[in-house]
């Protein structure tokens, strides 16, 4: 946290010193380059941290500044002015964040869709900004916009600006070492996974997005009184792709990045425009070669300088987390004679099957039986085309993963879905923040201390967790395993999905996962659902078996009444069915 | 009035299928390979300086067809040597890789032919007469090229042993390879065919737009937005999409005004977007 | 497949140093010249959507500088200029203006670029410094010491548009034009002339500024329509295109077309096929019949030989500043704003299209309609000194 303070106040000192040092044209100049970089900086939040490359953050920096221009023709000498500034930003950012979340709304990684949707919309801004000329002064702009009231000249226009790039960089540098840039980050890495743990990753996403976007009409309300004229070309494409090459060139997942790669290519593009007409081609060049061979922008030069983050210590002192509600129970389910076919395929076939009383049900039958479909549908990444399923005695019609993970269903999948991206200790803190986090905790550092009894344990019996700070990337198919399982465990959930959960374990591994599945099993109230082919597991783990055949129940029963079924034999050594 | 609503219509198929036409480069790369190629139009605009270069030359319009193949295919080859394949074909990457590869072209052929306009001569001069409706025959010759091209692509992506090939590496690269399909002088080729066909599209506007070196950037969008609401790595969606973002713009310019269409496309390809983020003819 | 090789810091450092000492070189390189030079700040589009007139602006600029100079330049002393990009936004523009103003000391400020870069300058300027502006634009504008040379839709349609009629023996007109202020401005202003002559306006049709605009279906319209003369207020590239297009279709035989804003550059663009009936009405032309013209043209043939940039009205003006501003400092005999101001109206000035007379911060000037052949210009008719009638004080 010491860190963080010093540096912030060591970039705000730098800002304040540059027009004494380099005289009022700089001032100038520089002025309208940080409100260019305020955008930027925007624009490296969201794509950098939550993934998501926006095409049009020109349209809400016009919006700001037209809004900002008729405050100020409206109150122009009042200091109720300077509430336009607030006002503006505020404003886009709502806007934004409805926008975004209703895009984002119960669909996964669109890719480009969302990057063209606002690519659209900014095209669509410029035309209607143009056109509307009674509002925006049409082609020709809104002019004669009076400055702030009490400020004169370029230097103390500079100096507000400055103080406002100073604390926007702080309050981004602080937000991207919160729990939320740590979710955000999650998003980008494995928006599934975040889901599943019960996360409303649309929100999630859009409050990237609308943090960005808030930025962005910050920039604007602050152009409006610097040029005293706001014109179309702010919301043109023109304007919001410089704002990705300054995040591109100068290093999208930091947070100077962005405003240095403003600063730079804004800078070198004024001194090369009016020195060189070849400059295009010099800008070009530098772009690509900073695309080749710079992919994290010019930062990376900066690299050595990060040792200063304020990177948390292992040796933090662990508080304890919240604890969740336990309901006695554990969740039981049904199904009731349900299909569901992808094209041509039919995947389920009328499927009928329900707990009982077991806390173990493993599911075994041969390939293409429909096994992780079952678990798929349940969770809702199947479409399912008839029949019922019923969770804890309530039917669900539309399952989506978050919503089922809220009734405290957790899944671990067949390949092991983790944060690949994300340090061991920031995966198993999503995992433990899910369900635990109330309003602005997404803010507060203090959730990374928390820790719970059961992630304790995790850690006492696998000894690999506990060296938080490795990224999740860089550990083997068995430790990420356990790693998901774990995640999985301390959400506390009342059900648990296993697919092959010791696949590709080794003989060491299988033992201590299977110990740690039943230690579980004894601390929470938790039935588990197990897709296993090995029948040693299944033998030492189940309490009930079911046997599913091309997409039907065929049997069930216990391991050993299961084994003597003659029909399961059948399918299994190949009969005549 | 019977007359205008011809005219009108045989406009709307037009302004599909030149779309679909100068589309067709971009969806051989965007649609097959996942490379958001945002120089597209300036492999057309080259293109159409192929066209203006064999046409000051004196020599027969078609070899401009062959011309712009060569030089745009060439270009097309450093391009995918140099930029897309040290960036592993990943496609925010090559979007901005491809960005500066756009401002360089534009400005190299800027220097190489100077900023002014150059008017390239319709190689089909005259009308047909349809219906009793006159209408420029070498628009008509385009349309009917245009939907040859697209029918016969159909057919062969579907039927020929190469499209068969190109869907396997596209649906499932390691596995493709694994088979003996050698999925990196494939992508090459791929990619090369893609820029081609934007070169060789351009030989075919050029008699009917402005060129000049900035003459790309009025393509790529309308481009970017038939190929994403049409739905990638197909033939159908590369028709849905020039019909609906060509088509639909060339109506409601008719019947509101130029303007409203063209934000109203554009709020349409938002609606799209939203909906069917893959588009609505996307590959499987 | 081989892993690409990270640039070093040293490798980087290295070449931003001697990127920085490229940068910095022409300011150390630059001779020194006499320490009173008069610098004037010229504003051209070295980039954007009308670069292309660039090279010819900066020509035209260059040798207004030396004529000028040659004759003793301005209050005695000699003309530098200093040029400055203004084909990039409003506010880099703006930028570039302050900059002129306050690190280079220019005296003066001539522009040739759209108006909402104009409205830009202006913010900055303020007024403290003389500002000429020379193109053709919508007119409406009577910002304190900014000097307008260009043509206003009054002068180039005000005596054109009953040639226009008597040549198309036809009142009926369809306008077509881009979606601003100029375009709009100017067909409200040609609907009443229209009105005047008892003429129609059959429709109108406004195309999106930077959009892919494709004029099949105007051109269906005016087929159906069969107007007399069309009225273009398109630029650029659409001028172009829908020239080429209306052509295609084969009305160019029995429809008059008249442009606002057709010069040499587009015409080329349009090409010979589609220039029958076409005409454009403007103050100059390069192929102009004057011994002024020839002059002016023929030095810049010395100068640059067959690479002398296409001069058109757009870029000719900046060396109307160059006379003008010499023109007015004879009178005043000072740059301070109000004298430049009270010696500039009334202030009558040779330009290479004849005399031009400064009247309330306009120019009243000549004015040509011309018919195009091929893809040149054929003056048919010349009006003598029409006035702009804005009402500047």
């Amino acid at each position: 946290m010491a860190y963080f303070l010093v540096r912030s106040i060591l970039i705000l000192a730098f800002l304040i010193l540059i027009p004494p040092l380099l005289g009022e044209f700089w001032a100038y100049q520089l002025g309208l380059y940080f409100i260019y970089g305020l955008a930027a900086l925007g624009v490296g939040l969201t794509w950098g941290q939550a993934g998501i490359l926006p095409l049009g953050q020109g349209m809400f920096v016009a919006i700001a500044a037209y809004l900002t221009a008729h405050g100020l023709l409206a109150f122009g000498s009042s200091p109720i002015a300077y509430l336009a500034l607030p006002a503006a930003s505020v404003l886009v950012a709502v806007l934004a964040f409805a926008f975004a979340a209703l895009v984002f709304r119960g669909r996964f990684e669109q890719g480009p869709s969302f990057s063209l949707i606002t690519l659209a919309l900014t095209l669509a801004a410029f035309q209607v900004a143009n056109g509307w000329s009674s509002v925006t002064g049409g082609f020709n702009g809104l002019r004669n916009i009076p400055g702030l009231p009490g400020l004169d000249g370029f230097l103390d226009l500079y100096y507000l600006i400055a103080i406002l790039l100073g604390l926007s960089i702080a309050a981004v540098d602080y937000l991207l070492h919160a729990p939320i840039g740590v979710l955000w980050r999650a998003a980008a890495d494995n928006e599934r996974r975040l889901a599943f743990l019960g996360y409303d990753v649309a929100v999630i996403k859009a409050a990237a997005f609308a943090t960005a976007s808030g930025l962005a009409g910050l920039a604007g309300a602050l152009y409006a009184p610097q040029q005293n004229l706001v014109t179309p070309d702010l919301a043109g494409f023109a304007f919001s792709g410089d704002l990705v090459i300054f995040a591109a060139v100068g290093g999208r997942a930091t947070v100077l990045g962005p405003v240095i790669g403003a600063i730079v290519v804004g800078v070198l593009s004024a001194e090369l425009r009016d020195r060189f007409p070849w400059w295009e081609i010099g800008i070009a060049l530098f772009f690509i070669v900073v695309v080749l061979r710079l992919p994290g922008g010019l930062m990376t030069l900066f690299a050595p300088l990060r040792r200063f983050s304020f990177a948390r210590t292992a040796t933090r002192a662990r508080s304890a987390a919240p604890g969740k509600p336990r309901i006695a129970t554990s969740l039981s389910v049904a199904f009731e004679d349900v299909r569901v076919r992808v094209g041509d395929v039919t995947i389920l076939d009328g499927l009928s099957v329900r707990t009982g009383e077991e806390a173990v049900l493993c599911v075994i039958g041969p390939n293409g039986a429909g096994k992780t479909s079952t678990l798929n549908v349940m969770t809702g990444m199947l479409p399912r085309r008839g029949g019922r399923i019923v969770i804890d005695g309530a039917d669900v019609l539309r399952p989506q993963p978050a919503i089922v993970a809220n009734r405290g269903v957790a899944r671990k999948f067949q390949t092991p879905s983790v944060f690949p991206k994300l340090t061991i200790d920031e995966n198993l803190s999503v995992a433990l923040w899910a369900g635990r986090w109330r309003g602005l905790d997404v803010l507060r550092l203090g959730l990374f201390a928390w820790t719970s009894p059961l992630l304790e344990e995790m850690r006492r019996r696998f000894q690999f967790l506990n060296a938080g700070t490795r990224p999740a990337s860089a550990l083997s198919h068995g430790e990420r395993q356990i790693l998901e399982l774990t995640m999985a465990l301390i959400t506390e959930p009342r059900m648990l999905l296993l697919d092959e959960p010791c696949a590709g374990l080794s003989h060491e591994e299988t033992a201590a996962v299977i110990d740690a599945i039943q230690w579980a099993r004894g601390e929470l109230n938790l039935r588990i659902i197990i897709i296993e082919h090995d029948m040693e597991l299944v033998r030492r783990l189940a309490d009930r078996v079911v046997v599913l055949h091309q997409g039907r129940f065929l049997a069930d029963g216990s391991v050993e009444e299961v084994q003597r079924n003659p029909e399961v034999r059948a399918v299994y050594i190949g009969g005549s069915r | 009035m019977e007359a205008l609503l011809f005219t009108q219509g045989l406009n709307v198929i037009y302004e599909a299928l030149i779309l679909a036409i100068l589309v067709l480069g971009l969806a051989v790369v965007m649609g097959l390979l996942n490379v958001l190629n945002i120089a597209h139009g300036e492999f057309i605009m080259i293109g159409a300086y192929a066209a203006y270069v064999v046409q000051r030359a004196g020599l027969p319009y078609l070899l401009a067809i062959p011309a712009a193949a060569l030089v745009c295919g060439a270009i097309g080859l450093v391009v995918e040597r140099c930029l897309i394949r040290p960036l592993h074909y990943e496609p925010f990457e090559t979007l901005l890789a491809t960005w500066g590869l756009g401002l360089l072209l534009r400005k190299c052929v800027e220097l190489a032919f100077g900023r002014g306009y150059r008017s390239v001569e319709i190689p089909i001069r005259g009308s047909l007469s349809l219906f009793g409706e006159s209408y420029p025959a070498y628009r008509l010759a385009l349309m009917a090229v245009a939907a040859l091209v697209l029918a016969s692509l159909f057919i062969w992506y579907r039927r020929a042993p190469t499209g068969a090939r190109i869907r396997a590496m596209v649906g499932n690269p390691v596995l493709a390879e694994a088979v003996g399909i050698r999925t990196r002088e494939l992508a090459r080729n791929t990619f090369i065919t893609g820029t081609a066909f934007a070169g060789v599209a351009g030989v075919m506007v050029a008699p009917l737009t402005p060129v000049e070196p900035f003459m790309g950037l009025t393509f790529i969008v309308n481009s970017f937005f038939a190929l994403v609401v049409g739905g990638m790595g197909t033939v159908a969606g590369l028709f849905a999409g020039a019909t609906i973002i060509g088509g639909l713009q060339s109506v409601l310019s008719a019947a509101v005004s130029p303007t409203s269409a063209y934000i109203a496309m554009l709020l349409i390809s938002i609606l799209f977007l939203w909906q069917r983020p893959r588009g609505l003819f996307p590959r499987p | 497949m081989p892993t690409s090789i990270k640039m070093t810091r040293r490798d980087l450092v290295r070449a931003a140093g001697a990127a920085a000492l490229a940068i910095g070189a022409p300011a150390i390189i630059r001779p020194a010249l006499a320490a009173d030079a008069l610098k004037i700040g010229v504003l051209v589009a070295d980039s954007g959507p009308a670069a292309l007139f660039g090279p010819a602006q900066r020509a035209a600029a260059e040798l207004g500088a030396a004529t000028i100079n040659a004759k003793g330049g301005i209050l005695g002393r000699q003309v530098e200029i200093i040029f400055a990009d203004a084909g990039a936004s409003p506010a880099e523009v703006a930028k570039s203006a302050v900059k002129l103003m306050l690190s280079d000391k220019v005296e003066m400020i001539f522009g040739s670029h759209d108006s909402a870069v104009r409205q830009g300058v202006e913010n900055v300027v303020k007024g403290k410094i003389p500002y000429i502006y020379t193109p053709v634009f919508e007119g409406d504008d009577c910002s304190s010491n900014v000097y307008f040379l260009g043509e206003v839709p009054e002068q180039e349609l005000q005596k054109t548009l009953p040639k226009m009629v008597e040549l198309a023996k036809g009142k009926t007109f369809y306008l077509v034009g881009n979606d601003y202020v100029w375009a709009r401005t100017t067909n409200d202003k040609a609907k009443k002339y229209i009105a005047d002559l008892g003429g129609t306006v059959v429709a109108e049709d406004y195309y999106p500024l930077g959009a892919p605009n494709k004029f099949e279906n105007t051109v269906a319209k005016i087929k159906s329509a069969k107007p007399a003369i069309v009225l273009q207020t398109l630029v650029g590239g659409d001028n172009v295109n829908f020239n080429r297009t209306f052509a295609d279709f084969n009305l160019s035989d029995d429809i008059l077309r008249l442009s606002c804003l057709l010069e040499e550059n587009t015409l080329i663009g349009i090409g010979k096929d589609a220039s029958k009936n076409l005409y454009s009405s403007l103050g100059y032309f390069a192929d102009l019949d004057l011994p002024e013209n020839k002059a002016f043209i023929g030095e810049l043939t010395k100068k640059y030989g067959d690479k002398a940039p296409q001069q058109c009205t757009i870029s000719k003006g900046l060396y109307d500043a160059f006379v003008f501003a010499a023109a007015v400092t004879t009178k005043s005999k000072s740059l301070a704003a109000k004298d430049f101001a009270a010696a500039a109206d009334g202030v009558q000035f040779e330009t290479p299209s004849g005399s031009m007379t400064m009247m309330h911060r306009h120019t009243a000037k000549n004015i040509f309609l011309a018919r195009c052949e091929g893809t040149k210009f054929t003056v048919i008719d010349t009006f003598a000194a029409v006035p702009t009638q804005q009402s500047c004080t």
